[in-house]
């Protein structure tokens, strides 16, 4: 038999269980058991969230207009949860057309672990622990963090004024990578300077938000800064010395999830270190850097087109260059939901990077589908190719083709 | 210590599992939409027989308004599920009313009486339309001439009462009959109750998308399918003069364009719907909520729209039609006669 049919035969054979899953099986995590909701009056589509989601996490984990009849955690079941997801994945890289590789492989793909809810009639928090696993065979790893644990004081005075404190999601990320349908990144978001963080990493520090009428929102934040990753480039004992600010606009009914139109701007100043000799090697001075970025999503019928550009200035020093280098890029996402349980996604990124980088470019192209079998359940089925082109001349376009049909349960 | 590590791997992910399943089996939701409890009973008001009977007496006799035409029933009659199927109702000397008559099914267990919530119990609640000038158009001083002057009002009263006809018995006695109009178990009901051939597939289908997609249940919710609470779904708003629904009572300009959170047990049979009739069929009001309501300065931010299909409305409507329990079965009172009727021999009925 070969290695293609087993595979598949491997896959009907985990598909199958859940294939005669019962319909209508109640347990969902957190807020809907608090509630007793389906997933799907927050999420359109687990995880990415919908208008009536956003507005009940802008609301402080509470259900707008019914905040006095609010239970805190102690009040209610349990407030945990945890999301698993895993399946087959195959993955090439070719760095040339002689140096193909190849990983073909089942696997269990990350774990995380949730907890949020009220403590009291307006402070919410939101919590999500995930925990050291080592790779393995048909494991993943994955290093131990808390991701997110944070606070939020909702409504103080008005609802122009609220407050989240501790390590979030911060506002200025105009789609959540948290709550996106696709399992490939948002390359402009993952773009850095070496030993730099991701865009779209949660932060800590503090973030002041509201939204008032006209569909008018805003957010202003003061963080510790980009975190690095492994490296250690930006764990010195620096002050805390980034900010932003995030205005948006939401026309007609909805929030621009998934009913009206919502076009924001964001700028972003940081300090941060990096590390341009590698891993290992000692991080630069403190440098500034800034992003400044537009976005829109645009919704039609069961159509929502999601729209970000983004463009990062690094002072010298941050790619080992002399001068400032400048970078730019974005996405292009249409999702598309003609059912309740099925939504489909097709999304072009691409970044433009700066002169002192090896890279020239990236581009990738991805296209998926999820269908959720039940509230907690649903199939990922996505392929991805992203292309890397490099400075030097000679160097061939690495490329990556990327697909995986998995599993993603939360309970 | 890899295997340590393993252990303490899935033992958390089994341990929330646990406590996960078991708070669902447990609560369900603080919203849940459960079978209805019994029916609250105030203790200064307690039920009798004779009090129920004194009171459809009085909830059937059209002698309690102006013109002796119009009784509680002609507004909310058992025909037409204690409600009525015009938008809005003629009253007294053929005036039309701003707003739909609501069901007293199951109003017993309504925190607020009216669209506007003005009346915080069936006794208050009963008294309303008596002298209202475009419902029944009498005073209450009025009608309690008028009973006192029937013979077997008088003795009807001072059996259950002790006294005469007086207001306060009025009141007590209709909301004690009204305590009586309560639906039984639904299709839906039964579902819960573990018989699953109670819902058709599109109802289930219905079901879950009223606690998701749809919206329905952050107002929808508790064994009558209401929060007992307030929304400006905008209708109406945009007309010259519109309804300031709760903010007429509260004089609270917050509550402009509020109306209650009607129950939607029995919903299928109460049409129109909306406070001011104007959504004929559920149909018409699943296509109210679908765009988001209509906008307005006040509109509640629960209201978005929804994106739902064609299929998933017509599941919504099976579902609500599941809602459907058992009737009350109330054969029309026989009347006490006035005392000239008495005096020709004449016999009561209702009118």
């Amino acid at each position: 038999m070969s290695r293609s049919k087993l595979a598949f035969l491997l896959l009907a054979a985990m598909a199958a269980p859940i294939l005669l899953w019962p319909g209508d099986a109640g347990a969902v995590p957190v807020f809907a058991r608090k509630y007793g909701f389906a997933c799907t009056m927050c999420h359109s589509s687990f995880p990415r969230l919908n208008d009536f989601g956003v507005r009940f996490r802008d609301n402080g984990y509470r259900l707008p207009s019914r905040e006095s009849e609010e239970r805190t955690v102690l009040q209610g079941p349990a407030p945990f949860a945890a999301r698993v997801s895993g399946g087959y994945d195959y993955d090439q890289f070719q760095d040339s057309p002689e140096a193909v590789e190849e990983v073909r492989q089942f696997r269990l793909d990350g774990l995380d672990l949730l907890s949020a809810g009220l403590m009291a009639r307006n402070i919410g928090y939101f919590a999500v622990y995930v925990p050291q696993i080592d790779a393995s065979r048909g494991v993943a790893g994955q290093d131990g963090t808390l991701e997110m644990a944070s606070v939020v004081f909702s409504h103080l005075g008005s609802s122009w004024l609220n407050v989240r404190a501790g390590r979030f999601e911060p506002a200025y990320v105009a789609f959540s990578v948290k709550r996106h349908l696709s399992v490939t990144p948002y390359e402009i978001y993952d773009f850095s300077f070496p030993g730099g963080s991701a865009f779209s990493d949660t932060q800590t520090g503090l973030e002041l938000y509201g939204q008032g009428r006209h569909g008018l929102h805003y957010a202003v934040g003061w963080l510790d800064g980009a975190d690095s990753d492994s490296t250690g480039a930006n764990l010195s004992d620096d002050p805390p010395a980034d900010v932003y600010a995030r205005v948006s606009v939401v026309f007609g009914a909805g929030e621009g999830q998934t009913a009206g139109h919502r076009i924001g701007i964001v700028g972003y100043s940081g300090k941060a270190r990096s590390l341009t000799a590698g891993p290992g090697s000692a991080p630069s001075d403190r440098k500034c850097y800034q992003r400044y970025g537009a976005d829109a999503s645009l919704n039609y019928a069961q159509l929502n087109l999601a729209l970000q550009y983004l463009w990062g200035s690094d002072d010298e020093g941050f790619w080992g260059a002399t001068e400032s280098q400048d970078f730019s890029g974005g996405f292009a996402e249409l999702t598309w939901q003609p059912m309740t349980r099925l939504a489909a996604f097709a999304r072009y990124d691409s970044v433009d990077a700066p002169d002192a980088a090896t890279q020239e470019g990236i581009s990738r192209t991805s296209a998926g589908a999820r269908y959720s079998f039940a509230d907690q359940l649903a199939l990922h089925a996505e392929y991805s190719r992203a292309t890397t082109s490099f400075r030097a001349p000679a160097t061939p376009d690495m490329q990556e083709d990327f697909f995986t049909v998995r599993l993603d349960f939360a309970f | 210590m890899h295997g340590i590590r393993s252990v303490t791997l899935l033992a958390l992910p089994i341990a929330l599992f646990t406590m996960a399943l078991t708070a669902t089996r447990a609560g369900g939701g603080f919203l849940a939409n459960g079978p209805l409890p019994p029916v609250p009973v105030p203790p200064d008001n307690p039920q009798t027989d004779a009090k129920i009977r004194l009171g459809a007496q009085l909830y059937f006799d059209t002698r309690l308004s102006a013109d002796n035409t119009i009784s509680c029933a002609t507004c909310h009659s058992p025909e037409m599920a204690w409600a009525n199927h015009g938008a809005t109702d003629k009253g007294f000397r053929g005036q039309v009313g701003g707003r739909n008559s609501g069901t007293i099914l199951d109003a017993a267990y309504m925190k607020f009486q009216f669209w506007d919530g003005r009346a915080g119990s069936l006794e208050e609640q009963a008294l309303g339309p008596i002298h209202n000038p475009i419902e029944m158009g009498e005073t209450l001083e009025n009608v309690v001439l008028k009973l006192n002057a029937i013979p077997g009002y008088r003795s009807a009263f001072r059996e259950v009462f002790g006294t005469d006809v007086d207001t306060g018995g009025i009141a007590k006695a209709i909301a004690a009959f009204e305590r009586t109009i309560v639906s039984g178990p639904s299709p839906y009901d039964r579902y819960l109750a573990g018989e699953k051939g109670a819902l058709s597939e599109a109802a289930v289908r219905g079901m879950n998308l009223f606690a998701g997609k749809a919206h329905c249940m952050p107002c929808h919710s508790g064994p009558t399918f209401s929060d007992q609470s307030f929304h400006n779904l905008g209708v109406g708003m945009s007309r010259p003069n519109p309804d300031l629904g709760r903010e007429a009572h509260t004089k609270n300009a917050a509550d402009r364009g509020k109306f209650k959170t009607p129950g939607l047990r029995n919903v299928a049979l109460t049409h129109p719907y909306l406070h001011d009739g104007s959504a004929k069929t559920l149909r018409d009001v699943i296509d109210l909520y679908d765009r988001g309501g209509e906008a307005n300065p006040n509109l509640d931010p629960l209201m978005l729209p929804l994106r739902l299909t064609e299929r998933e409305k017509q599941d919504l409507v099976a579902f609500l039609e599941s809602l459907t329990g058992t009737q009350p079965i109330v054969q029309n009172p026989t009347l006490p006669e006035d005392a000239r009727a008495a005096a020709r021999g004449g016999a009561g009925g209702a009118r």
